[in-house]
């Protein structure tokens, strides 16, 4: 077996020139940041985990983590794929380690707050400590201000930080206020403060010389594992277990005292931990690295690199610069923003110019027909403002390219509507654009027209029936239709060739209210696929297609490709960025956020006071626009494009990954992303299932989507086919969901269909189930077993889209883990594996309306009436496992008479039983059981070959493959994993040319690839 | 353990009210001796609880010692229970407030036995997880070492250690080192405790260390200092890190303890089984709930003063 890559918790990370150095498992990657390109991955341990990384300016590398040690040329790093031979062991854990002042040597700390003196080939020259103190160390650094002047700082368990000198091994200070175990502690270069972080996840400043607590300081909701200060020791960032990064001022008074006071927070992780971070100061951009095995790059100075990041205008300062008078109450009533800058129209008619070149305001036009509720809005690749009022006067301004002059206007009236409530200009095609006005009185129609971008007349006007109930909220078109979101989440699409046509309407595509944005993603002759948002969090992908019908021409159809929710707040509108990346955009609570929702990370955030004011978001040439009136203040905030990578690694689940399922499928669609790709899930503790693919010719894995419909953690995952998918968790959740994949750029995936539950039992939970199929149709049966001991059997009728249960039964009272179907000639059997170590076999072929077909093994319908039946008595058991069975497999033989069964369990054995058909019932024989197979819980195990070999993964984080033969386990292979946790497994049969059979997915902390 | 845990549900949780434990894992114990038989010895006399708060194996291990009313406050059982936590009294417990590792403890606890050594000690504690699975298992397996100490300096030949464990990447490490000092080592999971938790109990019987070896309590003297001389210890201290090698692993005999029929700690029950009183969520908790360090982290929270406002 040989490993192929590896995704999970990344410990530390380290800036070093143009390089960022980040420690996974016992790898260290190095990556160029700027391009964005993985230089190499270098293993520098055998298994332990690179927990801290130092960098002496002579290019050698220090790295420690947990017993090991190892100190390496910046240029082997770069180049070599392992340099475990100078890997060096001490007897206790490292906590911390830095070069000598003259870099000659290096400090290691152990966690029994003993210092050892090394030589750079980790020969040990003397030993420091402080007597007297044996306290268990969690966190301590070394820190050296010069060649004689050298700190020790060491963060207790106890809450104490113990200060000490290393060569005259004296105690310093016992800085004390913490309550819990120290987490981390930091000294500033100029040697004047202390910080250190705890369990009681405040972060606290001390002065170094008289070792006063100067500052507490409170903002994290978790605990606090790093910080460290920069920008010449006025700031401090620290991240934490609640997965963000903050920054704090460090605010100094003149009696000596300094505060710290929070300036900045950044959601950039998964649930849970950030564990590393380190600040480029040059160029003032951090890095963070997490659980989720992401690293990411945050620009410190988002808010101030440019200058104008931020700017806000009372109507008063507004008024002195155009001089201008503004009446009393006068207000801001709407807003545009352009790449040249912004539009704004005021109370009374005031249209008014805001120049991002000059930063000048200047007054375009008063027109008091506007005073009645204005609305603005734009073409903004065209730099046309569009104006409207309540009595359906129109006015369009047209600017230069760099928005100096105004090149045309255009006023009118639209004499077919009472009155406006809403007009929505979209671009069209090259020569016009659309704008679709809408009127309260449900009398008047809906009114599109058409408006040549050069001169801005009219070309044509459509006159469309309204569905209804209808109130538009967002607008686009394509091909020769418009859609228009409206709410009670509604889509209306009407045909711009026939006025006539009754429009095509689609009601409640999510369960919210205000569809708030729609955006073609895809257009094909066939079909097209739109994203649509919904004000109350949800989001879906659809597809349109086109039919020909014989009496109306064209006839439209529509399917829903995916669906999910963010997680809290409203979304606004989103859209897909230069990388094929979902984007996303609304407010949670008085925050303003800007979310890469692919990847999962939030990119921009704002305190504007929240959903309720009035506000714009619009994209310009170099980022986006955000406008709003807060405080009678015009706020702007500009979010430009970043001028580093976002992430280096995207990572995966920053929780233990349960169950891995790959689609039975290698992708078909040979475009982009998708090639050479394996479709795969993992579902995770964190309550989220990923949707990513393997590209089995580079070994990454890419994610596409995390979907957010489980509440509880994830106990399973399955592909049942080649494009449904079942997942299960607690609180009976149990989803079966569609796989979308003919499509470019991405897969997607939505819920076809919800088990029934019981109780509201939050407790009560799935632990697993399994599918059969009846032959040459959509139609299956699902087993489903509880963890209050119940096994229930469902019939799923693939036309009708539900689940009717057939069958239902209790084992006894324990939890059962496992379940399976296995057919043998026409007998249909169950096989359960509850807590209590047996294996259970129920007969259920009487019991069930259905045959089963000897040859394959499949259901035949033999068109019998259902109902709900009672599970019969067990036919056969024995107690293969002394407690629970973790994992469950089979094989059926070629004669379809026997099955072979592979348990793993909690008591490390791993067992191998038969099933068996004599002539009058199946018999369950143990025929191998090997007690220590391994050194704990055996999670996952899987039959390959028909059962002639077995891989298991197990919590001792080691990768086994077996041979069976005769009905017997031998041990054939052995590979240590990085992945803790080690919990879940799956396999795909390679048609390829690497050379290897079978690739590996074993998943936990983290998920690692190999190859066999 | 408060009134409004969400383990609330769990059984053994409400058995343990019922009974007047302060902890479920009262259970764990007494699933252990179902298997072991330990605590059922007649002859067992001096019993060391460490890392005992908030003390449900010490109330445990005083009803065993002290079940039958016959015996007297002349008798010379005595249970010490020593934790760096106070502890509210148990009836026939010696609690020491104090470090496990300090030599001062061990004489206190000596002093206590009439310089007579222990027939059985024990230790449920555990660290606070950081969710670094290296970080966490070396803490636990360093309490384990600690404890170890201590026990090596205060267990007659032949006596019985059982120690929590938790089961990762690791533990045969740990097996194969503590296996130097006792005839037979068991990893053994009581039916109380969770499958899904890797949460097990090795039970170490016979102890019997080295005969040329004296274990001598410092304050001053790491971990592996103080099994030098004795075979356990993996590396000889030297001035030396040592190279890579793949250390000595075993893995400990597997035993499931507590029988099939008592309750499952995985399960969910709907309704209580009879031998439950009618309404034990009544029942208060016999240990009010700890302060956690972050006390005022989360009434700040609670009064969203954490709230994000930049």
């Amino acid at each position: 077996m040989k490993d192929v890559s590896h995704y999970g918790p990344a410990l530390c990370v380290k800036f070093h020139n143009d390089y960022v150095l980040a420690g996974f498992g016992p790898f260290i990657h190095v990556y160029e940041y700027r391009s964005n390109t993985l230089i190499n991955r270098c293993r520098v341990f055998h298994n332990n985990k690179v927990h801290g990384i130092s960098i002496s300016s002579e290019d050698k590398i220090l790295a420690y983590g947990a017993r090991s040690v190892s100190v390496v040329k910046l240029e082997d790093i770069l180049k070599k794929e392992s340099l475990v031979n100078l890997e060096r062991i001490n007897s206790d854990w490292i906590t911390g380690g830095e070069f000598s002042f003259d870099k000659s040597q290096i400090y290691l700390l152990t966690c029994y707050n003993k210092v050892l003196i090394c030589d750079l080939n980790c020969e040990v020259l003397s030993r420091k400590s402080l007597s007297g103190e044996r306290s268990i160390l969690y966190s301590g650094i070394i820190k050296v201000f010069g060649p004689e002047k050298v700190y020790v700082n060491a963060g207790t368990v106890m809450g104490g930080v113990i200060v000490w000198d290393l060569f005259s091994e004296t105690k310093i200070h016992n800085l004390l206020g913490h309550e819990g175990s120290i987490f981390y502690v930091n000294l500033s270069d100029d040697g004047r403060f202390v910080a250190s972080c705890s369990d009681d996840r405040s972060i606290r400043l001390w002065d170094l010389h008289t070792g006063k607590e100067l500052s507490v300081g409170w903002s994290h909701t978790a605990r606090i594992w790093n910080l460290k200060f920069f920008d010449n020791d006025t700031k401090l960032i620290s991240v934490s277990e609640d997965c963000t990064c903050r920054i704090w001022n460090i605010i100094e008074s003149p009696e000596n005292t300094a505060e710290l006071s929070i300036s900045n927070v950044y959601e950039v992780h998964l649930i849970k931990s950030i564990w590393g971070v380190d600040v480029k100061e040059d160029d003032m951009i951090a890095v963070t690295s997490g659980n989720d095995g992401r690293l990411k790059l945050i620009d410190l100075l988002q808010l101030k690199r440019y200058g104008d990041e931020e700017m806000s205008f009372s109507l008063d300062y507004i008024s002195r610069q155009c001089d201008i008078v503004f009446r009393k109450n006068e207000s801001i009533k709407g807003f545009q923003g352009f790449s040249f800058g912004v539009i704004i129209v005021t109370s009374s008619g005031k249209i008014l110019q805001f120049s991002d070149a000059s930063k000048q305001w200047k007054l375009l036009l008063t027109d008091e027909k506007f005073v009645s509720y204005p609305i603005i809005n734009g073409i903004q690749k065209q730099n046309i403002a569009v104006l409207s009022n309540s009595k359906s006067d129109i006015l369009l301004v047209k600017f230069s390219r760099d928005g100096a002059d105004v090149i045309g206007t255009k006023e009118f009236h639209v004499d077919e509507l009472s009155k406006t409530n809403n007009c929505l200009p979209t671009e069209y095609n090259d020569h016009s654009f659309l704008l679709a006005l809408q009127s309260p009185n449900p009398r008047d129609k809906f009114l599109c027209l058409e408006i040549c971008l050069e001169n801005l007349n009219i070309i044509t006007k459509h006159c469309f029936d309204k569905p209804d109930n209808f109130s538009s909220s967002c607008l686009t078109s394509f091909q020769n239709y418009i859609l228009v979101g409206a709410r009670f989440s509604t889509v209306v699409i009407f045909n711009l060739l026939d006025d006539s046509e009754e429009p095509f309407t689609i009601r409640r595509l999510n369960p919210g209210d205000t569809t708030t944005s729609i955006q073609l993603v895809e257009d094909k002759d066939e079909f097209s696929v739109f994203s649509v948002t919904n004000r109350d969090g949800y989001y879906s992908f659809i597809e349109l297609t086109k039919g020909h019908c014989e009496h109306s021409g064209s006839q439209l159809s529509y399917k829903v490709l995916h669906s999910n929710k963010m997680m809290k707040g409203f979304l606004e509108g989103a859209f897909f960025n230069s990388n094929g990346e979902y984007i996303t955009y609304g407010f949670k609570s008085s925050l303003f956020y800007l979310y890469n929702e692919t990847n999962c990370y939030e990119l921009a955030s704002e305190v504007c006071g929240g959903a309720h004011r009035l506000w714009k978001f619009n994209a310009i040439d170099d980022g986006h626009i955000l406008m709003y009136i807060k405080a009678s203040r015009f706020h702007l905030r500009k979010i430009y494009n970043p001028i580093v990578p976002e992430t280096l690694e995207n990572g995966i689940h920053g929780r233990e990954i349960r169950d891995i399922s790959v689609c039975p499928r290698t992708n078909a669609n040979t475009n982009g992303t998708l090639e050479n790709g394996h479709i795969f899930c993992t579902a995770s503790e964190d309550t989220t299932i990923k949707l990513g693919c393997f590209n089995s010719k580079t070994g990454k894995v890419q994610n596409f989507w995390t979907l957010r419909k489980h509440v509880s953690g994830l106990q399973r995952c399955q592909f049942i086919n080649e494009r449904l998918l079942i997942s299960a968790s607690a609180r009976e959740e149990l989803f079966l969901w569609e796989l979308n994949d003919k499509y470019d750029n991405r897969p997607y995936m939505t819920i076809r269909q919800t088990l029934p539950t019981s109780t509201d039992n939050p407790d009560l939970r799935i632990m697993d189930f399994d599918v059969k199929f009846l032959s040459q149709s959509g139609d299956f049966i699902l087993a489903t077993v509880y963890s209050d001991s119940t096994i229930k059997i469902w019939f799923y009728k693939e036309e009708e889209n539900k689940f009717e249960m057939i069958m239902q039964g209790r084992y006894k009272t324990c939890c059962i883990f496992n379940v399976a179907f296995i057919s043998l000639k026409d007998q249909l059997f169950v096989v359960i594996s509850p807590t209590d170590g047996y294996l259970v076999v129920y007969n259920i072929t009487e019991y069930v309306p259905f045959g089963v077909d000897v040859i394959t093994g499949g259901l035949l319908d033999n068109k019998l009436e259902s109902s709900v039946l009672d599970l019969p008595a067990p036919v056969s058991q024995a107690q293969v496992h002394q407690s629970g069975i973790k994992s469950l497999d089979y094989a059926v033989d070629p004669t379809r008479s026997s099955a072979v069964i592979l348990t793993g369990g909690d008591d490390n054995g791993l067992g191998l039983s038969h099933l068996e058909l004599d002539d009058t019932n199946a018999v369950l024989k143990i025929s191998d059981f090997i007690a220590s197979a391994a050194s704990s819980t055996i999670t996952s195990g899987m039959l390959i070959n028909g059962g002639e070999e077995a891989i298991t993964t197990s919590v001792d984080q080691v990768i086994r493959a077996w041979n069976i033969t005769a009905g017997k386990l031998t041990l054939a292979d052995k590979k240590r994993t990085t992945v803790a946790d080690t919990g879940s497994l799956d396999i795909i049969s390679n048609h390829d040319d690497t050379g290897f059979d079978k690739t590996l997915l074993t998943g936990g902390v983290g998920l690692s690839i190999w190859r066999k | 353990m408060g009134k409004s845990s969400k383990d609330k549900r769990d059984l053994y949780y409400r058995k343990a009210k019922e009974q007047g434990y302060r902890a479920r894992s009262a259970f764990k114990l007494l699933q252990l001796n179902e298997q072991f038989h330990f605590l059922d010895d007649p002859n067992l006399k001096r019993v060391v609880d460490l890392c005992a708060a908030p003390g449900s194996w010490s109330q445990v291990l005083s009803r065993k010692l002290f079940s039958d009313s016959a015996s007297t406050e002349s008798d010379d059982r005595k249970i010490v229970a020593v934790d760096l936590q106070p502890m509210s009294p148990i009836p026939h417990v010696t609690s020491l407030q104090a470090d496990i590792t300090h030599p001062k403890t061990l004489a206190r606890i000596l002093k206590l036995f009439g310089n007579e050594k222990a027939d059985f000690v024990c230790s449920d504690g555990a660290p606070d997880v950081t969710g670094l699975h290296d970080l966490d298992e070396y803490v636990q397996q360093q309490l384990i070492m600690s404890a170890l100490q201590l026990t090596a300096c205060v267990l007659k030949k032949g006596g019985i250690f059982v120690a929590k464990i938790f089961r990762g990447r690791d533990i045969d490490m740990l097996y194969s080192q503590v296996g130097y000092l006792f005839d037979r080592i068991v990893c053994a999971k009581p039916r109380s405790s969770r499958g899904t938790s890797l949460e097990a109990f090795i039970v170490c019987l016979g102890y019997n260390p080295p005969s040329s070896w004296t274990p001598k309590l410092d304050v001053n003297t790491s971990v592996d200092e103080f099994f030098q001389g004795c075979s356990l210890n993996r590396l000889c201290i030297s001035d030396k890190l040592s190279h890579w090698d793949e250390e000595e692993r075993n893995i400990a005999e597997f035993m499931a303890c507590g029988s099939l029929d008592s309750f499952d700690s995985d399960a969910t029950y709907h309704d209580l089984p009879a031998s439950f009183s009618s309404n034990p969520s009544s029942l208060d908790p016999v240990q009010s709930p700890t302060n956690p360090p972050y006390k005022k982290a989360l009434e700040l929270k609670r009064s969203g003063k954490l709230a994000r406002s930049v």
